[in-house]
C-alpha cells in the first residue's frame, strides 16, 4: 500500500534522493508500523524524534494504512 | 556580589540627573534579577494605572545574573514597563551582543523615569553617563541611528534604539537593538519615545565576577560539547534553517495561523518555509554573543520590488506577516520583515494587525475609501504597504498602528482582533494546542508564547511529548512552564538552550543544572525548589500589578473565535479551546480565589507583603 513519508527539518536529508521538497509517496506492506517504516529510513524511534501520523500523536508501534502521512521530525525547541 | 554588580543606572530624564543604586542583597537573590528585579522596582515605583506613555510610567532595562557570563546563551536582556497596548505589564527579551556589552558598563538595571524635553540618547561607558542630543536622530530609521551613534561614540560600543514606529508612539513599537534584534513584544518602543529617549548606547569592560568560575566553565563546556554532538536535534537544525523550519511542523499539526486565525492549514506553506529561506535568501547562521546554537539568520533578498539586507525571518514573523496575511511569497515576508527591524516594530503584532484588517475589509467592514487600496488576503505589496504606513501613522495607518483590538473596536467588531489582553497572538493556534490556550489567557504580558511555551511539549517534545489536543495536566505544566520561563527571564538566558539542556528530560520542568549555574554565578545557594519559588514569586507580583491596574478575571480569555468557532480543518479540526474547563483549576493550583487573585496566604507564602 502506498503512504506519504514526510520528514521535516533535518531529518529532509533521509528522504530518497530524488525527493522534491519535504515529502514523498512510498509503498509499504500491509499492517506495517511506525517504527519499522521510520527505522528503514534511519530516523531514530526514541524521544529524539516527535512522530505523527495524519498530524495527530503517533507511538512506534501504531499500523500504517493506506494514504496516512506519516511524519518526523527532531525534538527541539522551537519558534 | 558575585553573578550580579549590584548596581543600577537610575536616569531623570526630566531633569537630566542619573543616580547609581546599590541593590539590597535579599531583594537581589529573591527576584533574581532581570525580569524579577524590574518587576520589584517597577511595582513599587509606579501607579498600575498610570498612563503608560504619561512621564510618569517608568522605562527599566535589566539583565539577569547569567548575562555576559560563560553560561551558555547568557547574553540577554529584559525591557519592563507598563505596556500602551495593552494596559497590563510588558516585560519584553531580546538577545544579540548588546544585553553582554549593557551588563560590562558595571550595571545590572537601568531605570528611565520622566521625559526629556527635547530627544536625547543615553551613552554610558562605565563611569561615563551622558544624555547628549539626540534631535539629529530623530526620524531616522534604526540602521541609520545606528550606524550614527557607533560614529559618534566608540565602534565597539553596542546600541538599542527606537525607530520612526517608536518616536510616533505607534502601539506595537519596538526597541531594537544590535540593528535587528527586538524587544518586541507590547511597545516598548513607544513608552521609550513618549520619553523622548532615541537610544541607549552602551560599552564597557566591567567582567561580572563569578562565585565559582572555575566550575561555571567546565559545566558550559559540557553543555556546548552536549550542543555540538547534538547533531541530529536541536544544535544543527536550528543552526540550518533557523526557526523558519516551524512552519511545516505547525502546518502540519493544523496550527499554523492562517488568515486571521481562521485556520490553522495554510496551502502555501511550503514556499515559506526554512528550507526555502536557506536555499534562497540566507548569507549564514548569525549567533547570539557566543551561542552554540546560532538560531538567527543573516539573510539578503534581491528579487525585484523586495531588494534588501537584514536578519530573518523567524518563525513568529512567517507565521503572522506571512500565513496569517495569507501571503506564501517569502521573499515579501523577508522584506516585510526588514521594513519591520528598519523601523522599529513588533512583526508578530504588525502582521496579526494588517491580517485582523483583511480580515474585515474581505467582510465588507471596512471600506476601500478608508485604506485607500483594496486589501486583500494574499496580497504581498498590500501588505508591505501597510507596514511602512503603520510605523509612520501615515493615513490608515494611524489606525494601523494602535493594535489590532483598537482597528477592530474601531469598525464595531472586536471580535475579529486576534488577542488577549489586547497583545496579538503568536504563531500556535490554540485550538490545536491547548495549553498555548491557557497560557495565553494567564500570562502577565497577554498572548505571549514567551510567557511560558508548552508548545515546547506540546508541539516540539522538549523535554518530552504531550498531546496537544487534550487538557489532561495542562493547567498544572502551563503554570510550572510559567514559573520555569520565568527563571529563565530572570538569569538572563536563552528558553532555547535552557528548556533542553538546564532542566530535567520530562515536562516538569525540574531546573537542574540552571541551579548550578545560577549558584556558579552567584553563590547565592539557590535549590531547585527557592529557583522555582522565585519564578513564582516573581510572577506572583506580575500578576499584582495587573490586578491593581484594573484587570480581571474577565480579561483572562481568549478571543471569542477560539472558544467558539470549531477549527474548520486539519488535524485540529472541531476543536475549540476548552478554556472553561482549565482556568479555575489553573486559579486553584496557583493558589488565587475564584476570580483569579492571588490570596493573602499565598503572597504571605511568597513573602510578597503587597
Amino acid at each position: 500500500m502506498i503512504i506519504n513519508l514526510k520528514l521535516l527539518a533535518l531529518y529532509r536529508k533521509y528522504l530518497p534522493a530524488e525527493t522534491q521538497g519535504s515529502a514523498c509517496q512510498i509503498e509499504i506492506g500491509q499492517g506495517s508500523v511506525v517504527r519499522h517504516v521510520l527505522e528503514s529510513y534511519s530516523i531514530p524511534v526514541d524521544e529524539s524524534s516527535v512522530i505523527l501520523i495524519n498530524g495527530h500523536a503517533a507511538t512506534p508501534e501504531d499500523i500504517l494504512a493506506e494514504g496516512d502521512v506519516l511524519c518526523a521530525f527532531p525534538s527541539m525547541a522551537g519558534g | 556580589m558575585f553573578g550580579w554588580h549590584g548596581k543600577l543606572l537610575r536616569v531623570d530624564l526630566t531633569s537630566g540627573a542619573s543616580q547609581v543604586e546599590e541593590i539590597d542583597p535579599q531583594i537581589a537573590k529573591d527576584y533574581l534579577g532581570g525580569r524579577g528585579w524590574a518587576i520589584r522596582y517597577l511595582y513599587d515605583e509606579i501607579d498600575p494605572r498610570v498612563d503608560a506613555l504619561a512621564p510618569e510610567n517608568k522605562l527599566i532595562f535589566a539583565t539577569g545574573p547569567l548575562t555576559g557570563t560563560p553560561a551558555p546563551t547568557g547574553n540577554r536582556y529584559m525591557v519592563v514597563t507598563k505596556s500602551p497596548l495593552t494596559g497590563a505589564l510588558s516585560n519584553s527579551n531580546s538577545g544579540g551582543v548588546f544585553p553582554t556589552v549593557m551588563k560590562r558598563t558595571g550595571f545590572d538595571m537601568f531605570i528611565f523615569e520622566g521625559k526629556a524635553e527635547k530627544p536625547v540618547y543615553l551613552w554610558i561607558n562605565e563611569d561615563q553617563i551622558e544624555l547628549r542630543p539626540a534631535e539629529h536622530l530623530w526620524g531616522k530609521d534604526v540602521p541609520e541611528t545606528t550606524a550614527i551613534l557607533l560614529a559618534e561614540t566608540d565602534p565597539k560600543a553596542k546600541v538599542a534604539c527606537i525607530g520612526p514606529a517608536g518616536e510616533r508612539l505607534v502601539k506595537v513599537a519596538a526597541i531594537m537593538n544590535d540593528e535587528h534584534r527586538a524587544a518586541g513584544r507590547s511597545g516598548v518602543g513607544a513608552v521609550m519615545g513618549s520619553k523622548n529617549l532615541k537610544a541607549v548606547v552602551v560599552n564597557g569592560n566591567r567582567q561580572p565576577i563569578l562565585a565559582y568560575p572555575e566550575q561555571m566553565k567546565a559545566l558550559s563546556l559540557s553543555i556546548q560539547r552536549e550542543v555540538g554532538g547534538d547533531i541530529m536535534t536541536q544544535g544543527s537544525s536550528l543552526r540550518e534553517y533557523g526557526t523558519a523550519y516551524v512552519p511545516q511542523v505547525t502546518n502540519e499539526m493544523g496550527i499554523l495561523p492562517t488568515r486571521n486565525f481562521k485556520s490553522g492549514v495554510f496551502e502555501g506553506v511550503d514556499q515559506i518555509d526554512g528550507p526555502t529561506l536557506s536555499e534562497k535568501y540566507l548569507i549564514r547562521a548569525k549567533p547570539c554573543y557566543k551561542c552554540p546554537i546560532a538560531c538567527g539568520r543573516d539573510t539578503r533578498v534581491d528579487e525585484p520590488g523586495y531588494e534588501g539586507k537584514g536578519e530573518g525571518p523567524e518563525y513568529e514573523t512567517i507565521g503572522a506577516i506571512g500565513s496569517a496575511c495569507g501571503v506564501d511569497n517569502l521573499a515579501a515576508i523577508t522584506k516585510a520583515n526588514y521594513l519591520c527591524n528598519e523601523l522599529g516594530m513588533d512583526t508578530i503584532s504588525a502582521g496579526t494587525t494588517i491580517a485582523c484588517a483583511m480580515e474585515l475589509f474581505a467582510d465588507g467592514l471596512i471600506p476601500e475609501s478608508d485604506i485607500g487600496t483594496p486589501l486583500n488576503f494574499g496580497d504581498a505589496d498590500a501588505m508591505i504597504e501597510m507596514i511602512r504606513k503603520m510605523a509612520y501613522r501615515d493615513g490608515f495607518g494611524d489606525l494601523l498602528a494602535e493594535g489590532s483590538y483598537r482597528l477592530a473596536d474601531h469598525y464595531g467588531h472586536p471580535q475579529y482582533s486576534m488577542t488577549a489582553k489586547k497583545l496579538e497572538m503568536p504563531g500556535y493556534d490554540p485550538r490545536g494546542a491547548q495549553g498555548m490556550g491557557l497560557l495565553y489567557a494567564t500570562s502577565n504580558i497577554g498572548a505571549s508564547h514567551m510567557a511560558g511555551d508548552i508548545a515546547y511539549s506540546e508541539v516540539f517534545g522538549v523535554p518530552s511529548r504531550l498531546d496537544p489536543l487534550t487538557i489532561e495536566e495542562k493547567p498544572r505544566l502551563v503554570m510550572r512552564f510559567e514559573d520555569a520561563f520565568t527563571v529563565i527571564d530572570a538569569a538572563g538566558l536563552c528558553v532555547f538552550l535552557s528548556v533542553r539542556y538546564m532542566f530535567g528530560p520530562d515536562v516538569n520542568l525540574w531546573p537542574e543544572r540552571l541551579t548550578q549555574v545560577m549558584n556558579y554565578a552567584t553563590g547565592a545557594e539557590y535549590t531547585e525548589d527557592t529557583l522555582l519559588e522565585a519564578g513564582e514569586r516573581i510572577f506572583n507580583l506580575e500578576r499584582m500589578f495587573l490586578i491593581k491596574a484594573g484587570f480581571t478575571q474577565a480579561d483572562d480569555t481568549l478571543p471569542e473565535r477560539m472558544l467558539m468557532e470549531p477549527m474548520p480543518e486539519g488535524p485540529a479540526q472541531g476543536k475549540v479551546v476548552e478554556l472553561a474547563q482549565m482556568l479555575p483549576e489553573f486559579y486553584q493550583l496557583r493558589g488565587w480565589d475564584e476570580t483569579g487573585v492571588p490570596t493573602k496566604e499565598k503572597l504571605v507564602a511568597l513573602g510578597l507583603e503587597v
